[in-house]
């Protein structure tokens, strides 16, 4: 037993992988700049990352209106996974420095969500650079803000969680110049459909005459004629992400919107919610009711109806409980009397001879 | 204030515990070794577990960033939570009935304790992609027909009802 107790657990230690905080992730959300789940306690397994982080910004912000940055990562060695946890921040103090708190909002990221943490898997190295766009709404007052990108992943060798920050970049936010064409403040994109529908996306423009729109397909550039402030995106075959943008012509200078990402995904899993609580409920009732029926084994032996210990049991107990004087031995003859048997008769005479003793005796005979 | 997801954490970490600690304990009832406070061991933190188990399943479902259960794990979490509670509600009646903690009774209540911790697992290979159960399919969802569940319902009620109505008698 204590063996394979042994085994069993022997099992279990050599099953598990060596490995730092969290090499898988933990998914991309709104986070502020903490260690992403990968603290240690120990100095010896924290370390501060080589990456060069840079972030490009369009030569015109304007304030409230869609701008594309990019971020990049250089030089970065990673563990084994390729994963790289990056964050966009507006402050290095690990406080009040989400982008939102100056005003910015994460239209998309990278990865196709509204997140300012977001992770990726590419091809780093000491030797790569790897690039990522972000599609931002700036802030709605012109002036002088600040960005930085903030990075987390592993070491070739494992063991060690890596972060990095990069230096402040400044980014200047201009007033949006009179007449110029562009986007309603209000207008949001869309970022996600499911493979094989096609996408019909409804543009909403200011101080805008007309509109067309390119779509990056491949290595390709599709024009699509904007009609009613509508046009349509093909159907995807594929996963994957297609990117378009919108070319504004009014009065003012023609405006290019940033590239927006549409990801198609496959049909999410689904399952008819219903069914699976009530199964969930009816497995609780089955495991209650499953359990309340266990017997014990000694409630397990049904008694028989040709079992008769208990009766003979309570009869031995009774004769043992009764007097000598009151005992009735199965026996032939007449009841024993309270002197007991005759002085000198065995049992086998009194069964014969008994009954014509004591007659003798009832008409005043000798003993 | 507390996210849903650290709260998420504390309740877990309180049911797996006690969970834990009365699957330890149903183990000394079996082989029957240890203290003589084995049997109570077992059954106290069994309850202790049962009461910290919804507060871990609701701030689960807060916690995920989806509506509704988009993904089958979330679901075999579920079915696999609610299996393990009803076997520990049904040690705890049937001790309390006056059930012998014999090796049948030690061994459910092991196995609620590993049905318990096979939901643990199963959240942290959803969380953070990482697990001990290797070998378990967890992409796989059990789901039976509404009636066949229905069919169970009713089935365990019965049983249910019938034994209460017995221990009453």
């Amino acid at each position: 037993m204590r063996f394979k107790v042994a085994v069993v657990l022997l099992l279990m230690i050599l099953s598990t992988t060596i490995s730092t905080a969290n090499p898988g992730g933990k998914g991309d959300s709104v986070r502020s700049r903490d260690c992403a789940g990968s603290c240690h306690g120990s100095s010896s397994t924290n370390g501060v990352s080589d990456a060069e982080l840079d972030i490009q910004y369009p030569d015109e912000v304007y304030a409230g209106l869609l701008m594309e940055i990019e971020t990049t990562i250089s030089f970065a060695e990673v563990s084994s996974n390729n994963m790289v946890g990056m964050t966009l921040l507006v402050n290095e103090d690990g406080a009040k420095d989400l982008p939102a708190n100056d005003g910015w909002e994460v239209v998309t990221d990278p990865n196709g969500g509204t997140n300012n943490y977001v992770e990726i898997i590419d091809s780093f190295s000491i030797n790569s650079i790897v690039d990522r766009t972000w599609t931002l709404r700036a802030p709605s007052s012109p002036g002088v803000y600040e960005l930085y990108l903030a990075v987390q992943h592993g070491t070739p060798d494992g063991g060690v969680a890596m972060a990095g920050i990069s230096d402040a970049k400044q980014v200047v936010v201009s007033e949006v110049p009179e007449n110029l064409p562009r986007l309603a403040p209000e207008w949001e994109p869309v970022n996600t459909r499911l493979i094989g529908e096609e996408t019909e996306i409804t543009l909403q423009t200011l101080n805008t005459d007309s509109a067309t729109v390119e779509l990056k397909n491949g290595g390709e550039v599709i024009t699509i004629p904007v009609v009613d402030n509508k046009f349509t995106i093909p159907a995807a075959v594929n996963p994957g992400a297609v990117e378009w943008r919108v070319i504004m012509e009014g009065e003012g200078p023609t405006q290019h919107s940033p590239w927006f990402r549409i990801t198609a995904q496959e049909p999410g899993w689904e399952v008819d919610e219903f069914a699976l609580y009530l199964q969930g409920f009816a497995l609780f009732v089955l495991g209650i009711g499953l359990v309340v029926l266990q017997r014990s084994k000694a409630e397990d032996i049904e008694p028989s109806k040709y079992d008769n210990t208990a009766d003979v049991a309570s009869q031995f107990g009774r004769i043992q409980n009764t007097s000598p004087a009151m005992v009735e031995l199965p026996s032939a003859g007449p009841p024993i009397p309270e002197q007991g048997l005759p002085e000198g008769w065995t049992m086998e005479q009194w069964e014969y001879y008994g009954q014509e003793h004591l007659d003798n005796l009832a008409r005043g005979g000798q003993q | 204030m507390i996210s849903a997801g650290t709260f998420h954490v504390i309740s877990t970490e309180l049911t797996i515990g006690m969970f834990a600690l009365a699957g330890v304990a149903f183990l000394l009832c079996a082989i029957k070794k240890g203290p003589s406070s084995r049997e109570s061991v077992a059954h106290w933190a069994l309850l202790g577990g049962l009461i910290a188990t919804p507060f871990a399943i609701v701030s689960g479902v807060n916690a995920i960033p989806s509506e509704g259960i988009d993904n089958p794990i979330l679901a075999n979490k579920l079915l696999l939570s609610m299996a393990s509670a009803g076997l520990a509600v049904g040690i705890l009646l049937r001790r309390k009935w006056g059930g012998e903690v014999d090796i049948r009774h030690s061994s459910i209540g092991m196995i609620s304790v590993a049905l318990m911790l096979a939901t643990a697992g199963m959240g942290g290979e959803y969380s953070r992609g990482e697990t001990l159960l290797l070998f378990i399919p967890k992409e796989t969802v059990m789901l039976f027909p509404t009636w066949a569940s229905i069919v169970l319902l009713v089935i365990g009620m019965a049983i249910v009802g019938k034994s209460a109505v017995e221990h009453r008698g």
